[in-house]
């Protein structure tokens, strides 16, 4: 019953999509899109796709001398509200091996800081974790909490640069300058896929102007007709470190219970969600 | 003879020549635009050596960076204030705009990692992200400072006076020029606050920046010098500007060549345009008895060729021996002590080969009036020449005395050289008052220490650096380093658990210790992970965790405190027996490496040189009784200066291990020039003498030890040649005298090495040489 539901809103997503590019296509310049709509689209169909969402993710963060750490979790998310809006995450470890059955929650908030725990299973101890910085690497990765979560649409200003092809594929190129200045970097370039509205490409500009990171969609899958990215990479050239991220099993609208987001699942996850 | 009829067709034709030799000149100096200079001392070992390969390999697992600047912030009355606050946080966000800084791994109050725990929470998060608003928040900053081991004497000092930035640079960023960015900033900071920029990129740069500036300075002034020096000696302008062209070409010929051929000059290249115009200084002996000659025979054309037949023989002789004396440093492991040698060998030979051809030919260009004007005053019964012979009769009319004293000084200074030191410190290459010198102390009086070593221990399996067993022995291991008065602090991964630990339980004083498990330990450090930037854990441990870098902190930069550091592992390794292996390295660790590599490289091509320039000797006396007398005053002047610089504690240090090559090649000369010309004297004396004692019949009987041939032959050579040998020595101290002035004390001692060297080998050879011919007259001219 619920796989044919899920087909339905599927489909519907298609029929409006196609809906939509013919629309724009017939009246470009009535309803162009600003800079804000297509960021918001894109983190839309980037973070915020689907009621849930749950993937197993293989992070593997390779130094500049080739040394390679391997992360295997499995991610969980929830979305509460629209796009921009708050959600939750579960995260259990499954490598290395020395932290199996460490999880990790975060409650993400709009415009403030979020919440995050995390169960110590060698101390058997939950513990609150400050995180007032969304910039900072998400588990030692060269991705953020916010380059896997989302940043705050409000706290850059946005402009299309130019309208380029990307591997073939029709982008918009938009330029995101944080307002604040204490943001690792001056300002972002992304290319998004005028189709489906996923980042192909993002170029991380640091404080002098120089190239520092570079993000890549390098896989994209449908997954109950929502477009998603399921390899990428993130390169510091910089520090020669790069992440690469694969998902596998990648699910939606899985029926995600608001109990699962609690130090009693943290302590003790089940197994139905993580595996 | 063939040389000779080059100096005949010199003078022929001396516009031919002197016109040729200003064409190759030119040519030659058209390379100069392509030079290319590397003031990095560090290339001085080549990519390919092994400590190199070796720190880069270190610099790789844990992402380190080769140079870091550190920046010391000091108030005097405390950084714990808002308004210094609030300039470190201006600063630091200045440095991390700066081209060529590593912004990322900035360590300061705003950017280095903190983890705490406030209400049950833990917190990895830079230390000062804003800036504190009450007494309150100042207080916490300064508890949060001052209690965590992991900051305190290294980005705050005991006190709470200094606080430091460390500021990790780019691959092949320049030092100094970051260095001069921070210095142009901190010059519009208001405040009570004072800067101090040390570090070794910026010590490193600045003098090779420095040393090639200072060339272009005294190069030019020691030439000024000499040409003055020179002047009044011979009173004639000409002559003395022919003297300095002699320098000057050799010094284009010789750097031209090496500039076309691509070949980088390095630090100790630049240094070889001294060495040649010191070495050009030997033609004087030309002019010298030029100008005996000239009075003697009154025809310019005659006096040249006699000239030349009577000193080229020594001229040449010098001139092999200081080539080879160069030369032997080609067959030496480092690149830029070959390319030095090279260059100043075939510098010198460039010399001799302008003495016969362009010098002879200059002398057609003046007047024959100047000559006789100038040559009025070389009479060898006045002035310098008699106070030279009365020298010379010390050792003639009382050698046993004289020899005597020579042994006992000569025993002082061997006991003296036993306590030299083989050391290298770069920035004491600066002077005391020098800006680098000065911040270079007040970090190491203040903070940790400025020059970094790394120990890295190396575990048998992967994952073994999670262990409690090794993390205590890097624990104990720590604690002994830090017992060596050279280091300021030590920090691992060691103190990072112990800190989280302490986190964890709530803060708890008594939880700062290495829990007892594997897997806490392990889930620390990803806990860690997670939060921190990513180099704060790699610099600690590498991916796999089989090894772990200690971070060490040395408050000199001495070589030998790295060698201390070393024995310490080791005699720690043999105390408490353990499977894990060190290695040292870092910077200080390279410094050590360099000054042994390139130091011992030296001493040997140095005792080579004095091997091969014996067998010139001999080769040129045809003798080697001759050559073994000769090299006695050779041999005792460098064992006076070495025992000198033993006693003085002045450590043999580049610029003493490149001199020392010099100084052979400079000594021997006025030992060869000596002797050669005390041999043909004896001969013409023989000669005369024998014409004479036919006649008189009873002249053997007038021979006693006050007037003999040998006698009047050595007090000849110490009037007339030795006149020469003065001037050589007092041209040469007279020039180098003016680099006591520089700024880098490489320069100093270079002048104070060169000054003492000239006066000192002319001494010995106008008192020894006689001395020992007198007493060995016997055995030395049986056959002669």
């Amino acid at each position: 019953m619920r796989r044919f539901r899920t087909q339905d809103s599927g489909f519907k997503i298609f029929i409006i999509c196609c809906l939509l590019s013919i629309f724009s296509f017939l009246s470009f310049d009535a309803i162009a899109l600003t800079a804000e709509d297509i960021v918001k689209r894109s983190q839309e169909a980037f973070f915020y796709q689907g009621k849930d969402f749950k993937a197993r993710v293989m992070m593997k963060l390779i130094s500049k001398g080739g040394q390679e750490r391997i992360r295997e979790l499995t991610m969980l998310r929830k979305n509460y509200g629209d796009t921009g809006g708050e959600q939750k995450y579960f995260i259990y470890f499954f490598q290395p091996a020395d932290v199996k059955d460490m999880t990790f929650m975060v409650y993400k908030y709009p415009a403030r800081d979020d919440d995050r725990w995390l169960f110590i299973p060698a101390l058997n101890m939950v513990r609150r974790i400050a995180a007032q910085d969304k910039r900072s690497s998400f588990v030692g990765s060269d991705f953020t909490y916010e380059d896997v979560s989302g940043r705050d649409i409000e706290d850059d200003r946005h402009e299309i640069i130019k309208e380029e092809k990307l591997s073939d594929k029709d982008c918009y190129v938009i330029k995101s300058t944080p307002k604040a200045g204490d943001v690792d970097y001056s300002y972002k370039i992304s290319w998004i896929d005028k189709v489906n509205y996923l980042p192909l490409k993002e170029e991380y500009y640091d404080k002098k102007g120089e190239l520092y990171k570079i993000f890549t969609a390098d896989e994209m899958k449908d997954i109950k007709g929502f477009p998603t990215v399921t390899k990428r990479t993130m390169k510091n050239l910089q520090n020669g470190h790069m992440t690469e991220v694969v998902f596998i099993k990648v699910d939606y609208n899985i029926g995600i219970e608001d109990s699962l987001f609690s130090e009693r699942y943290l302590r003790q996850p089940q197994r139905k969600w993580i595996e | 003879m063939k040389r000779l009829r080059l100096v005949e067709f010199s003078v022929d034709h001396p516009k031919l020549i002197v016109a040729i030799t200003i064409f190759i000149t030119i040519l030659f100096a058209t390379q100069f635009p392509k030079i290319k200079i590397d003031t990095n001392p560090k290339h001085m070992l080549p990519a390919t050596s092994d400590v190199r390969v070796w720190n880069d390999e270190v610099d790789r697992t844990f992402g380190l960076y080769e140079d870091v600047i550190v920046l010391g912030i000091v108030n005097e009355k405390g950084v714990f204030n808002k308004d210094t606050l609030k300039r470190i946080k201006g600063i630091t966000d200045e440095i991390l705009k700066i081209k060529g800084v590593a912004s990322r791994d900035v360590n300061s109050f705003t950017t280095i990692t903190n983890v705490t725990a406030e209400k049950g929470t833990l917190r990895v998060a830079p230390l000062m992200t804003d800036i504190p608003e009450d007494d309150k928040e100042i207080e916490a900053l300064r508890k949060s400072l001052l209690e965590n081991p992991l900051f305190l004497n290294r980005i705050i000092s005991e006190d709470g006076k200094t606080a430091a930035i460390y500021i990790p640079l780019e691959k092949g960023a320049n030092g100094k020029e970051v260095a001069d960015r921070i210095r142009e900033m901190i010059k519009r900071q208001k405040g009570d606050e004072k800067y101090y920029i040390a570090g070794d990129p910026v010590a490193r740069d600045t003098f090779g920046v420095e040393m090639f500036k200072l060339m272009a300075i005294f190069a030019p002034m020691a030439g000024a010098v000499m040409l003055i020096v020179r002047y009044f000696m011979f009173r004639d302008f000409f002559l003395s500007v022919t003297l300095m062209m002699d320098a000057m070409i050799s010094i284009i010929w010789s750097m031209g060549l090496f500039i076309g051929a691509g070949i980088p000059i390095h630090i100790m290249a630049s240094m070889s345009p001294v060495f040649l115009m010191a070495i050009a200084t030997d033609s004087i002996h030309i002019f010298n008895e030029f100008y005996f000659r000239f009075r003697e025979v009154g025809n310019k054309r005659t006096a040249i060729i006699e000239t030349m037949k009577a000193v080229g023989r020594p001229v040449r002789y010098t001139a092999a021996a200081t080539a080879a004396g160069f030369a032997v440093l080609l067959i030496m492991h480092i690149i830029p002590v070959k390319v030095f040698g090279a260059l100043v060998a075939f510098g010198t030979i460039i010399l001799r080969f302008l003495s016969f051809s362009f010098i002879p030919a200059m002398f057609m260009f003046v007047k024959e009036e100047k000559l006789a004007e100038a040559a009025r005053r070389e009479d060898m019964e006045k002035g310098s020449s008699r106070f030279l012979k009365r020298l010379a009769g010390l050792g003639t009319f009382a050698p046993e005395k004289t020899i005597f004293i020579g042994a006992i000084l000569l025993l002082i200074s061997i006991a003296g050289m036993t306590r030299i030191t083989v050391n290298n410190n770069m920035v004491e290459w600066f002077k005391k008052k020098s800006e680098i010198r000065v911040a270079d102390n007040v970090l190491n009086n203040n903070l940790g220490g400025s020059s970094l070593a790394y120990i890295v221990a190396i575990a048998p399996e992967d994952e073994d650096m999670k262990s409690p067993d090794a993390l205590r022995y890097l624990e104990g291991l720590q604690r002994h380093l830090e017992r060596l008065p050279e280091v300021g602090k030590t920090f691992s991964v060691v103190d990072l658990i112990r800190r989280i630990n302490r986190v964890i339980h709530d803060d708890d004083p008594a939880s700062e210790r290495i829990p007892d498990s594997k897997e806490i330990i392990g889930q620390y450090l990803f806990l860690f992970s997670m939060s921190a930037r990513p180099s704060d854990l790699d610099s600690l441990v590498d991916y796999p965790m089989k090894r772990a870098n200690i971070w060490i902190q040395l408050k000199t930069w001495d070589a030998q405190a790295m060698r201390n550091v070393i024995k310490a592992v080791e005699e720690y390794k043999r105390a408490y027996r353990t499977s894990l292996e060190f290695r040292p390295a870092g910077i200080a660790y390279f410094n050590l490496v360099w000054n042994d590599e390139v130091l011992w490289d030296m001493v040997k091509g140095f005792i080579l040189a004095l091997i091969v320039v014996f067998v010139i000797l001999s080769l040129d006396f045809k003798s080697i009784k001759w050559a073994i007398v000769a090299y006695v005053p050779l041999l005792f002047t460098i064992v006076l200066i070495y025992g000198v610089i033993g006693y003085t504690g002045k450590d043999f240090d580049m610029p003493v291990s490149v001199l020392s090559c010099l100084s052979l090649g400079m000594a021997v000369d006025f030992a060869i020039h000596f002797v050669s010309r005390f041999r043909q004297r004896l001969k013409e004396q023989a000669l005369e003498l024998g014409v004479q004692s036919s006649a008189a019949g009873e002249a053997k009987n007038l021979v006693t030890r006050h007037s003999s041939p040998v006698t009047d032959a050595l007090l000849w050579t110490a009037a007339r040649p030795g006149k020469g040998i003065m001037r050589n020595a007092v041209l040469f101290a007279s020039a180098f005298s003016v680099m006591l002035f520089a700024p880098l004390t490489p320069y100093i001692t270079v002048g104070a090495f060169i000054v003492s060297m000239m006066t000192l080998s002319a001494l010995m050879v106008i008192i020894y040489l006689p001395a020992l011919i007198t007493l060995l007259q016997g055995w030395l001219l049986r056959e002669v």
